[in-house]
């Protein structure tokens, strides 16, 4: 054991005295500073939009007491005014923003139909979307994996080159233990880099200090040795630096980029999404068609679904409100079936990611982050279905002023619904996600394990 | 000597079972990209083609409707793939695929490929420019690292100098024989894509799509030039092979993984994206100020009748040969849709202040210059889209117009029950998109021409002083 700490000691001496790893090191501390700030910052400027959107609202309230200064029909203001679904964020977010910058985080809602309305999107740039995110995550999934491949490539190797490994090995010291001690000294410079700059983010930004923080600390350290345990491979193939290098390098290229993207591939051949357009040509077709069919047909459709509001009125008019949200409403009904179909084929996606994500473990990593904060497909699919119950609760507010012909006051706007949803974390999936994580860390460790065994033996 | 010297590289790789083996690799990739590329771009394709026809035959074939109504039922615009977005999906994936068009509002493109993914699409897709932006470089690195290095370690440069042959024509002998080697991988590839490309459409292809392919793989040829005389240089500089390659193996993390991002991010933090529920209530309330199409009510309708009224020498609504309505709809569309460009404008002027971070940084980064004119060649950049939204809502106005238009010549003052027949519709043109030329994409990327010939020039000058001055050990 004590040559062991002596061995460390030296790689500390060593490590100090070489300029181009104490860069590295720091380079990556300020990249993942910088990843925690772009994180923060981008989860606070939704959080701000979030917040305007409650000022867009009470003006837009505002105008309508000033349109209709002694109340309203109700048809005129679910016409023309309009609330918000809002999806806020986890206070994990900033830490892994995930498909929150590309997925809209509200949705601006009237009374009309809701499929019309549920997909529109949020103003964004494209390019900026198709760089990505410069997040803490990223950082750690992409970055800190080069930091380990830069730290021991040559691990071995460089005391071969130098020629100081016969002098080493001609101690009474065990190949196995220079390079244990080698990357246990290299593991504790990255670990703690990786946990500093975690908990930094988690202090930064302000995180629910919840069983996450033991899960998130504990995939950081997990995909570190991950990487490490690959070095440690490489390393035991006893090559020169060179093509320790172009390995390492070639299993990272493998596992981030070309394994995702031929995954990506495979997940929208194996599953495609074929419903969007066709839900958003039929509820067209179904909304407009409405105005040109008997209202009695139109009623007796609508009647079936809400018998409470049978016993109302007959239609005698050309034109009135309750008669054209009936319609209105029908056509969200006549696509109900295509709009589950999508928001499940959206989910069978996610769930296959999940399944195929054992080939890579980045994306595996990625995911997990991605659950811990909330930021996934799964959760924008529940945001959608929250703002369906809420335009749900809407019409429920609404059609009582609608059907019984009462007239809406300003003192109603207070009763109207407000929408509240916070993507919550996906812990289940996270949890499962950790138990893959450890058994690729074991599989790689152990074929670094039996490589040295063969190899010793064979050298023997 | 300098053709013997290439001969000796090319042959020299094609002996390296390793090299021959990564070729294969990424090769095979090439070919699986540029399949699937096509598959996928073709089964988008016909997914949007289907739809804008479906839409096209519902609108000419509504019933019998009152014009204004027609205005709300409105038509669909599908952003159709352009021939060679297969090579490079860029920002499809990103953009929206079907934008509504109704009167009154302008709504946003919806149903990206990006949103109908789970975070698995952020690490990356699997195209043809994908292999030959991050994948070939890496391979130019690994066959260059050693171009100079390994003479020195084996001692052999000093022979060869003794030769009487200067280092600039070693470099350039080398640089030669690397070329070749990186066109072998590349050529079939490409061919198959060119191959693919005209089996598809039976061989009568626009000239501009041919010129489009044409300059994309020029650009992509001077890119691997660049790198291909980077490794060398960066070869003739160092003494040892190991730290050539991971200096080379470190320009290219930079190059192909961080600069890309942060330079986006950057932008992104420098200059704020307005919210598009912002953006349309400021689009309301200065509508608001003006006409509102549906409250006749407001003053400036108010003077605009009168206006008619003084006009055709009438005393009431009712007389004048025109359908007030419709013209004060016309009016209202015209103010609404003015004060959204302008609203629109700024926020496409924002997403280009945003993305000029990015392209200024092609200036220090090769990659990122050969991106966005892949794209660009491709249509499927930035400007390809904007060009693609501003057609819609061109459409869309006209649209909106042209019904106003009937709503005041055949129909009279306050009529809501009329129906104009449903022949009427056909008269309406369907949508149709065209992807603007060559010339016109090559325009939105100066900045990325210049930046890429820039590299050019100074690996080829500065480049060659450098290597002039290497130590020979």
């Amino acid at each position: 054991m004590k040559k062991f700490w002596i061995l460390i000691k030296y790689e500390w001496l060593n490590f100090r005295a070489d300029k181009g790893l104490l860069i590295l090191v720091t380079l990556t501390l300020l990249a993942g500073l910088y990843g925690i700030y772009y994180g923060t910052t981008e989860v606070e400027r939704q959080r701000q939009n979030l917040a305007g959107l409650q000022k867009l609202t009470e003006h837009n309230v505002e105008e309508m007491k000033a349109k209709y200064p002694a109340g309203a029909d109700a048809g005129d203001i679910g016409y023309y005014h309009s609330t918000f679904a809002v999806h806020h964020p986890d206070s994990w977010a900033a830490l892994a923003l995930g498909q929150r910058d590309v997925n809209p985080y509200y949705i601006k809602l009237r009374l009309l139909n809701l499929q019309s309305q549920l997909y529109d999107t949020e103003n964004i740039n494209p390019q900026k979307v198709l760089a990505g995110n410069f997040d803490l995550s990223f950082v750690l999934v992409y970055l800190f994996p080069l930091l380990i491949i830069g730290l021991c490539f040559n691990i071995l190797s460089v005391e071969k080159e130098q020629g100081t490994l016969p002098l080493l090995l001609s101690q009474p010291i065990s190949l196995p233990l220079i390079v244990g001690a080698k990357l246990t000294f290299r593991m504790l410079v990255v670990l703690s880099l990786g946990l500093l700059l975690s908990i930094i983010a988690m202090l930064w930004g302000n995180v629910v200090p919840d069983g996450r923080v033991a899960l998130w600390l504990g995939v950081v350290v997990l995909y570190c040795l991950f990487w490490f345990a690959v070095a440690f491979l490489v390393a035991g193939l006893q090559k020169n630096s060179a093509f320790n290098a172009v390995t390492l390098l070639g299993v990272w290229l493998l596992l981030t980029i070309v394994v995702p993207a031929l995954l990506n591939v495979y997940v929208s051949i194996k599953q495609p999404v074929p419903q969007a357009l066709a839900l958003t040509i039929k509820q067209r077709e179904v909304v407009h068609g409405g105005w040109d069919k008997p209202k009695e047909e139109t009623m007796e459709k609508f009647f079936a679904l809400y018998p409470q509001w049978q016993d109302t009125a007959q239609i005698k008019e050309r034109f009135v409100w309750r008669w054209y949200y009936a319609f209105h409403h029908l056509g969200d009904v006549a696509v109900a079936d295509l709009a589950s179909q999508y928001k499940q084929s959206l989910l069978n996606r996610h769930e296959l990611v999940q399944r195929l994500n054992v080939l890579s473990v980045p994306v595996n990593v990625q995911g997990i982050f991605n659950a811990l904060a909330g930021t996934d497909l799964p959760s924008y699919v529940q945001f959608l279905q929250s703002a369906t119950r809420y335009h749900d609760a809407l019409r429920a507010f609404y059609y009582p002023f609608l059907f019984r012909q009462i007239t809406f006051h300003h003192a109603d706007f207070e009763q109207e619904p407000k929408h509240h949803f916070a993507s919550s974390p996906d812990v289940a999936s996270a949890t499962a996600g950790v138990v893959k994580l450890f058994i690729s860390v074991l599989v790689v460790f152990g074929a670094g394990l039996l490589l040295y065994r063969w190899k010793v033996a064979s050298v023997k | 000597m300098v053709r013997s010297i290439a001969q000796k590289e090319f042959l020299s790789t094609l002996r390296d079972k390793r090299f021959v083996v990564l070729s294969v690799l990424v090769l095979l990739l090439l070919l699986a990209a540029t399949v699937v590329g096509l598959y996928s771009a073709h089964t988008l394709q016909q997914e949007r083609m289907v739809a804008q026809e479906e839409v096209n035959h519902q609108f000419h074939n509504s019933q019998d409707r009152h014009p204004h109504r027609m205005a709300h039922y409105g038509s669909f615009a599908f952003r159709p793939k352009s021939s060679l977005s297969f090579l490079d999906f860029g920002l499809d994936s990103f953009t929206g695929a079907s934008v509504f068009m109704e009167a009154h509002r302008q709504n946003s493109a919806n149903f990206s490929q990006a949103q109908q993914s789970s975070s698995l699409i952020r690490f990356g897709e699997m195209t043809v420019a994908f292999v030959l932006q991050m994948l070939l470089p890496l391979l130019i690195v690994f066959l260059c690292f050693g171009a100079f290095t390994q003479e020195k370690e084996t001692g052999t440069l000093k022979i060869l100098l003794s030769q009487g042959v200067s280092l600039r024509r070693i470099a350039w002998a080398k640089i030669k024989g690397y070329s070749k080697t990186v066109a072998l991988v590349v050529t079939p590839a490409l061919l198959l894509a060119a191959g693919l490309l005209f089996g598809q459409n039976g061989f009568d292809l626009h000239p501009d799509t041919v010129w489009r392919l044409l300059l994309f793989l020029s650009f992509y040829l001077v890119y691997f030039f660049i790198f291909i005389v980077l490794s060398v240089i960066i070869s003739a500089l160092h003494r040892r092979s190991s730290t050539a390659l991971v200096t080379l193996l470190g320009i290219w993390i930079l190059f192909c993984v961080i600069i890309p991002k942060a330079a986006a991010n950057l932008g992104n933090t420098l200059y704020t994206t307005p919210t598009k529920a912002q953006m349309d209530a400021d689009v309301h309330e200065e509508v608001a100020k003006g006409i509102d199409g549906h409250n006749a009510q407001d003053a400036r309708a108010g003077g605009l009748k009168k206006e008619l009224l003084r006009k055709y020498g009438v005393d009431s609504l009712s007389q004048l040969p025109v359908n007030v309505d419709g013209i004060i709809m016309a009016a209202g569309e015209e103010q609404s849709t003015r004060v959204y460009r302008e609203h629109f404008d700024k926020l496409t002027n924002t997403f280009q202040q945003q993305n000029l971070i990015s392209e200024l940084a092609a200036f220090l980064n090769p990659y990122l210059a050969v991106r966005h004119l892949s794209m660009g060649m491709a249509g499927s950049d930035f400007s390809h889209y904007l060009h693609f939204q501003e057609e819609a809502e061109e459409y869309r106005y006209k649209l909106a117009q042209g019904l106003n238009h009937l709503q005041a010549t055949r129909l009279t003052y306050k009529d809501k029950t009329t129906r104009l027949s449903s022949d009427t519709w056909k008269e309406f043109k369907p949508f149709s998109y065209e992807t603007p030329p060559v010339q016109w994409a090559l325009s939105h990327h100066v900045f990325s021409l210049a930046a890429l010939f820039l590299w050019l020039v100074l690996v080829c000058t500065v480049g060659f002083r450098l290597i002039d001055k290497t130590q020979i050990v």
